[in-house]
């Protein structure tokens, strides 16, 4: 496969005031739902998504529609669907292309998946950082509202629906699934123990979904062109139309709307003009920064769909495909991702919260010339100690960088070790 | 029922059981910080880490997992092993280690933990973590930021035994701590229970506080006589002086917890002066020579009445029945003593025994008073001054005089609440052991004994009393009484 560009969610970015529910409107928009609540059982509508081959876009990369079908079909609690748009993932900007050029598609594909997973009220969790959008977002479920596309008895379908928009205050860990539910609470936002699963137990206690900006927005379009069309973009066993988050050393960083499938090194090579000042590249992070990092060898043979990056023992995550040239350091670049992680760490579970400060000490030692042979097994073991052993997967997705740096990069750790200065000599 | 296997035995629980609950069934402890029996777990401290089904890359907490049929649960694999070292190590790298100087050493499972489960090592070569040391959290609680492992079983302890949230965590990540909520100190009347239930030195008890390291302590299961709920205690003291009430668990009591009043209702039992010896007419004489003084005064009994503290055990108190049915006195009253009770463990009867003295043939004082001509007051109790008006003479047993002993004819000493073995029948029917926390030497014999001794020694020692008492309380008690209980030894 090769790159095959594609306008799906990012068909009407370009347009003036592409915000507009007029303009939304004129497009088709909302077509797609008046129908589905209408002329679809919610069943009907989750078999569509599950067939569709959809996978969560927030980094798990779990089947949208399966998810779906956890929710009790019997229960006498009311079930709520959780739109998670605390996009905070370092090297991650696409929800945000959403929310502020296009909320209306996003707010199609809240109500049909309501529909389908038969919530009557939505919230949609945005970070506080997002002034743009949230103010795009409120002012389209506002005229939602206005066109009796929400709220009671819509277009006299029988469907009910309410839709809230809520803000959070900027932290990382509110866009793991159970913290944003503590956050809507109110309560601080600490993950939760699971099992329960969401699903069964979420928000309030309810059955609840909780799904990423850019998997509801793709929705509206799986339910027009049908299953067979999104299950033929891309990778069949990871099909879909996705938006790439391109930083770092390359010449023209930015998002890119790209079938899966495609290999990254012509990613890098062409839309983003190859690695910035005609430089070697020396690492990729490609799925956010909570991923393993790729060395070139890797970067030149790996396609990005699940299958393709598993092979190499990494993860698609959130599609933040983070690029790093000949100059970095990396010691210094996994000191800068502890840092976040240290500093974004909850601090309710015992690993995360002592280890990853205890890394951040580490590292820095290695910055300060006082980095240690023995350091190394250290780091790793420390890695052991926390992944797998934790509340929820941020200190995973701490430990995944940081492991796959000291191994891959393990002489330049040495290569700072052998440089030391024994104190006292300048 | 639910089968699984755990350390390769199989164990049989009901739907709902944790892990970590059915372990414990079958006698296998997993460590634990955040769960407590109490007030349930938080899952946050992942010392009770546990390979289930052979999955070693996630290790599930046994105090929230639920038993599944078929499990199979391993508590001290490799990979739980390295796990509990990991998360041990990751608690202490932090911690100050200021054992010596800490009060929680000897009673601390991050002590006990680090030395059965831990990794005997630190590889931390790095500046500790600098947090507030000595924060108020109130008049009777003392927080040290550095020493705290943010298990949050004192925040919960409030949200969910109290339904208030003076005190939570503030910031992430390594600078949590907990603090003090907008609305200043802790004034809940319980605060003090999250000093027990702190499993590390953070939160320490501005009384007990420096005053003595628990291992040179002697220790009694006993009792709380603050109120008529009995609630489980152990009393802790050092060279015979009391030095505190910790509340020890009994689900059909206490469950874990007492209140600060009757917490710090100990004070009142270390004595500076105390009666020691028998007087009569001020005069020290011996206790053979006080009870036959007494049984002088008494004759037939006529007209004479016994009025008993329900701080008494019931066997005194058997005694004392023992010894008014010998000399022929038939009224036995009961006096007791009352503070303002609430609406959660704090009852009205600020006596722990009155249900006692009632199944024990007592009954409170009549409004139509007799005319008397010589009362016996046994024990602490306020004696209703109309009733002093016209005996000719009182006599009194009792560990403080007062002027009441001061003016009495004949005085016995007694031992305080806290130094009495036997049993006391609370509120609810439950008779409950009472074991003395103090000794108050061999001139200050057990209270049963002058009765026994005065009635003839027919009694026959302490096992007999324990026996009539039991008869008695059957027969007398208007409810029914449960068989004697104890609670748990602190975990």
């Amino acid at each position: 496969m090769t790159l095959k560009h594609s306008k799906v969610l990012s068909a009407r970015f370009d347009k003036e005031n592409s915000q507009a529910l007029a303009g939304y409107r004129e497009d088709g928009g909302y077509e797609t739902f008046l129908s589905v609540i209408k002329q679809k059982q919610p069943d009907e509508v989750i078999d569509i998504v599950k067939r569709s081959g959809l996978h969560g876009r927030g980094g798990a990369g779990f089947s949208t529609g399966t998810k779906w079908s956890f929710v009790p079909k019997q229960t006498d609690k009311p079930i709520y669907l959780c739109v998670n748009g605390d996009e905070s993932e370092p090297g991650t900007f696409k929800d945000r292309q959403v929310l502020e050029f296009d909320p209306h598609q996003l707010l199609e594909g809240v109500g049909i998946t309501c529909f389908a997973v038969r919530a009557k009220v939505c919230y949609v969790y945005l970070r506080v950082e997002f002034a743009k959008g949230i103010r795009a977002v409120q002012h389209a479920i506002d005229e939602a509202y206005a066109a009796g596309l929400f709220g009671q008895d819509i277009d006299g379908s029988g469907f009910s629906l309410d839709v809230h928009l809520h803000t959070g205050a900027g932290a990382y860990i509110c866009g793991e699934e159970t913290s944003l539910l503590n956050s809507i609470e109110g309560a601080r936002p600490y993950p939760r123990n699971k099992p329960p699963f969401p699903a069964v137990e979420g928000l309030w206690g309810c059955p609840t979904v909780i799904n990423n900006v850019e998997t509801i927005a793709n929705v509206p379009h799986i339910l027009k062109h049908g299953a067979e069309w999104h299950a033929g973009l891309g990778h069949p066993e990871d099909p879909g139309s996705r938006l790439w988050c391109v930083s770092g050393h390359v010449a023209k960083p930015g998002w890119f709307e790209l079938e899966t499938g495609y290999p990254l090194q012509e990613l890098i090579d062409g839309p983003c003009g190859g690695i910035r000042g005609g430089k070697q590249l020396k690492a990729i992070i490609p799925g956010g920064s909570s991923s393993k990092v790729l060395l070139p060898d890797e970067v030149r043979k790996v396609t990005m769909d699940t299958p393709g990056i598993r092979a190499l023992g990494s993860s698609l995550g959130s599609a933040g495909i983070i690029v790093l040239d000949e100059d970095t350091d990396m010691v210094d670049a996994c000191l800068n991702l502890m840092k976040f992680y240290a500093h974004e760490s909850c601090g309710q579970c015992t690993p995360c919260r002592e280890g990853t400060p205890w890394i951040v000490k580490i590292l820095q030692r290695f910055m300060d010339g006082e980095g240690k042979a023995s350091d190394l097994d250290l780091l790793l073991d420390l890695a052991e100690n926390i992944e797998g052993r934790t509340v929820c997967a941020l200190a995973d997705g701490a430990m995944w960088p940081l492991t796959s740096i000291v191994i891959k990069f393990r002489h330049e750790f040495e290569a700072k070790i052998a440089a030391n200065q024994p104190v006292g000599v300048a | 029922m639910i089968k699984l296997t755990i350390d390769d035995r199989e164990v049989e629980v009901e739907p709902g059981t944790t892990i970590l609950e059915a372990a414990a069934s079958v006698g296998i402890e997993i460590p634990h910080y955040c769960y407590h029996p109490d007030i349930g777990s938080d899952g946050n401290c992942r010392m009770c880490l546990t390979e289930v089904n052979g999955n070693t890359r996630k290790l599930g907490i046994s105090c929230m997992l639920p038993c599944g049929d078929g499990m199979d649960v391993k508590t001290t694999s490799p990979a739980v092993k390295k796990a509990q070292k990991g998360v041990l190590e990751f608690l202490l790298i932090n911690h100050p280690l200021d054992c010596t100087i800490c009060d929680q050493a000897g009673e601390c499972p991050l002590q006990d933990y680090t030395y059965r489960f831990g990794p005997g090592d630190s590889r931390f070569d790095e500046d500790k973590a600098k947090k507030p040391k000595k924060v108020a959290f109130s008049d009777n609680v003392m927080y040290d930021g550095e020493r705290c492992i943010l298990c949050t079983r004192c925040t919960r302890f409030f949200e969910e035994v109290r339904d208030n949230r003076p005190i939570g965590v503030e910031n992430m990540g390594g600078k949590s701590q907990i603090t003090l909520g907008p609305n200043g100190p802790i004034e809940d009347p319980y605060q003090m229970n999250i000093i027990d239930i702190c499993p590390v030195g953070a939160l320490t008890s501005r009384d007990f506080r420096f005053k003595q390291r628990v291992w040179f302590m002697d220790f009694a299961e006993s009792v709380c006589p603050g109120c008529s709920r009995g609630c489980n205690i152990t009393a802790g003291a050092y060279q015979g002086e009391l030095l505190r009430f910790v509340p020890r668990r009994n689900p059909q009591v206490n469950q874990s917890w007492m209140c600060d009043d009757g917490r710090l209702s100990y004070k009142q039992y270390n004595l500076d002066d105390r009666v020691r010896g028998a007087r009569v007419a001020g005069e020290v004489v011996t206790p053979g020579d006080a009870a036959d003084k007494l049984l002088e005064l008494v004759g037939d009994g006529s007209s004479v009445a016994v009025l008993a503290s329900t701080r008494d055990t019931c066997e005194e108190l058997a005694a004392v029945r023992h010894f008014a049915e010998t000399v022929g006195i038939t009224q036995l009253w009961h006096g007791s003593r009352t503070w303002e009770g609430d609406d959660f463990l704090k009852l009205d009867d600020a006596t722990p025994n009155t249900a006692g003295a009632v199944a024990l043939g007592f009954s409170a004082v009549p409004d139509e008073l007799p005319s008397l001509r010589g009362l016996i007051v046994v024990g602490e109790v306020d004696v209703p001054s109309a009733l002093l008006a016209e005996v000719d003479f009182v006599a009194m047993q009792a560990a403080v005089a007062g002027d009441l002993g001061a003016a009495a004819t004949v005085l016995v000493p007694g031992r305080t609440p806290v130094e009495k073995r036997g049993t006391w029948i609370n509120h609810a029917g439950l008779r409950q052991q009472v074991r003395p926390g103090l000794d108050p030497g061999p001139d200050v014999p057990h209270d049963w004994a002058f009765w026994v001794a005065a009635a003839g020694g027919t009694l026959g020692g302490f096992p007999e009393l324990t026996a009539q008492a039991d008869a008695w309380s059957a027969a007398g008690a208007p409810a029914p009484v449960a068989a004697a209980t104890d609670g748990e030894t602190a975990s």
